[in-house]
């Protein structure tokens, strides 16, 4: 069975995303193990001089080492990924890169009708950055719109085409997810290359 | 022009911060740009609302006061800094200072890419609705290779990047002018000026009937106003009620308050109606601003008072004859400001202005002649021209403080349109002078 660490990228105490990514750990429970885990609480990204990533970053990538993937629901704020999700990205590049070669799969919740369409596209182009080059699952929108009519009382997904949906990508990461361990040529070249990497002294 | 800069980092060195401090300091002379500091920014939690806090209100302020704000973007991961999105959400949220505010983007990086990525990145985030912030189109100032585009005095080296960099600020110069001038409100214009005060101002009385004559004393109960001995503190100075009414009513003028709403609220009651220059009763006071002039004479009010609102001019003169050779009638309309600026209503000043010019002549030796190159007729009383520009020439009443240049005929004096005075009633025209008496 697969596990996956689903990362809520939000800090907010009312969060949709959350309530999705905690449908998913219920519904998918037969299928993989999946670890919700927030990013509040880590401090402002500030490039310390002694290159230390805070305990709270540190145990997040060591959880994302330990899974064999990572589920990312993401907002929209101001067209663009939330300042917190940013944030807790900038920690996990920083001389520290668990997400490397990793598969990743995007989802995402809004209130409105168009689902994080554009914080998806910059979240894709975050983790494509050298510092982080996770593998995104290629071609597989999940948008949740109108995010607050879409759960019920118990938290379960009432539009069943949607559900069909998700069921179908989340099936496909599990697919991508195997892919992804053939697709190793360049892991070492990654790896050594991204070791390497040290901006502040080119 | 007042510019603001805002580094997007809150690292202890930053490159962005090194160059925004280079154009503040280099282009002094022909900016003014202030560097904003968002080091004691928190990050964005929609659940923990600092949008009241120091910070977050620092920042506010400043740009809302800015003509235009300039962001010196790191890139991070292909894109902009966690702590300037942080930042950007804060002014989004339940703020907007950014709304409509030209921007200009600039953005320096260690590699050759010169934050290319982050500055797009950077569009994008700013034009969204939240944000609405009007972003200057091309010009990309990206400076790659950052450590070694500055010398040992953090100037930058390379002459081209500096004349580039000018020519962008230079243009953004003139595009902070025209952004601001396309934000600017429409002026309503004076047909706008509501003569009937159904609007109303912080200081308006409500549940009050304008109309009634005992405005002042309802108006007073439910105010609680302070009457009689009670003590008023004043700029400059400390008095009663009384002692206010002793004071303006021994003033060698005549007073009306007409407040920002076009309410007639106030007038130092000191003559009988028949023995004013511009006659008030006691009962008008509180009246709309309609009900104290005629309806021809309204559309002329409402421009002098739209030009008094608006700024146009700060007083506006008006000579109105018609009470004998011996007198020289003038109505001065000042408009009311308070500490901040803000348009607070008129002060109508009304005088015989000719007891002063007797006592000037009397007193050093002197009479008045006729100019042969004056085109008014200044002896008559009825026969003024009212054209502020020739009329006063040191009132700063200039030509554009007229609301419409009036028909003068030269022989008759005043032509019944060129009356804008708002005051209250008091019979019309003189028939032989042709010039209304006033109003």
């Amino acid at each position: 069975m697969h596990k996956f660490v689903a990362i809520v990228g939000t800090n907010s105490d009312n969060s949709t995303n959350r309530k999705l990514l905690q449908f998913m750990q219920k519904h998918f429970a037969a299928q993989a193990d999946i670890e919700l885990v927030e990013i509040k609480g880590l401090p402002l990204f500030n490039k310390p001089e002694n290159k230390q990533v805070p305990a709270a970053a540190q145990a997040i990538a060591d959880k994302i080492d330990q899974a064999d993937g990572v589920i990312i629901s993401t907002p929209e704020y101001d067209h663009s990924a939330p300042a917190v999700l940013m944030n807790a990205l900038e920690w996990l590049s920083y001389y520290i890169h668990p997400l490397a070669d990793k598969p990743v799969m995007i989802i995402g919740a809004s209130y409105g009708a168009l689902g994080t369409s554009r914080a998806q596209e910059h979240l894709r182009q975050i983790l494509d950055s050298p510092e982080l080059r996770a593998r995104i699952m290629p071609s597989s929108e999940f948008l949740l719109g109108h995010s607050l009519q879409a759960f019920d009382d118990d938290g379960n997904m009432i539009d069943q085409t949607k559900l069909a949906k998700l069921a179908g990508l989340f099936s496909d990461f599990e697919t991508f997810v195997e892919l992804t361990k053939k697709l190793n040529h360049a892991n070492e070249a990654n790896r050594e290359e991204i070791h390497d990497l040290d901006w502040a002294n080119l | 022009m007042k510019l603001v800069g805002i580094a997007g980092s809150v690292a202890d060195k930053s490159y962005n911060r090194m160059l925004l401090k280079y154009i503040a300091s280099h282009f002094s002379d022909q900016v003014d740009i202030e560097l904003l500091d968002i080091n004691d920014v928190p990050l964005f939690n929609q659940s923990d609302d600092q949008t009241n806090g120091d910070a977050v209100q620092y920042l506010n302020h400043k740009i809302m006061a800015a003509d235009g704000v300039i962001i010196a973007t790191p890139e991070h991961n292909h894109t902009i800094t966690a702590s300037l999105k942080s930042v950007i959400e804060w002014l989004s949220f339940n703020i907007h200072p950014l709304s409509g505010k030209p921007v200009m983007i600039v953005g320096a990086s260690y590699y050759d890419q010169g934050s290319s990525r982050a500055q797009l990145n950077l569009r994008q985030i700013l034009e969204s609705p939240g944000v609405d912030a009007i972003v200057m189109p091309g010009n990309e100032f990206l400076l790659g290779d950052v450590k070694e585009a500055f010398d040992d005095n953090q100037n930058l080296k390379d002459d081209r990047t500096v004349s580039f960099l000018k020519e962008t600020l230079t243009k953004f110069m003139k595009f902070v002018k025209v952004i601001n001038t396309m934000n600017k409100p429409e002026d309503p214009g004076w047909e706008a000026e509501d003569l009937e005060a159904k609007g109303k101002v912080e200081t308006t009385v409500e549940g009050v009937d304008m109309h009634a004559a005992d405005w002042v004393e309802k108006a007073a109960e439910k105010t609680h106003a302070a009457e009689g001995d009670d003590y008023v503190k004043l700029d400059r100075g400390l008095l009663t009620v009384n002692q206010l009414n002793y004071f303006l009513n021994s003033m060698p003028i005549e007073l009306t308050y007409a407040d920002a709403n076009n309410q007639f609220i106030y007038y130092n009651h000191f003559l009988e109606a028949k023995d004013m220059l511009a006659s008030r009763t006691p009962g008008q006071a509180g009246n709309p601003m309609a009900d104290c002039h005629p309806k021809r004479a309204i559309p002329h009010v409402k421009q002098v008072i739209h030009m008094l609102r608006s700024g146009q001019t700060d007083m506006f003169r008006l000579p109105v004859p018609g009470m004998g050779p011996d007198k020289y009638v003038m109505h001065y309309y000042k408009a009311m400001h308070d500490a901040q600026g803000e348009y607070k209503g008129i002060n109508e000043l009304v005088l015989d202005i000719m007891p002063m010019i007797q006592y000037y002549l009397k007193h050093t030796g002197q009479m008045l002649v006729k100019d042969p190159d004056a085109d008014t007729d200044a002896v008559s009383g009825a026969s003024t021209n009212v054209k502020p520009e020739k009329t006063d020439a040191v009132s700063g009443a200039s030509s554009d403080a007229e609301p419409e240049k009036p028909t003068v005929d030269e022989v008759s004096g005043a032509s019944a349109d060129a009356e804008p005075a708002p005051k209250p009633t008091k019979p019309d025209v003189d028939e032989v002078s042709g010039a209304s008496s006033n109003s």
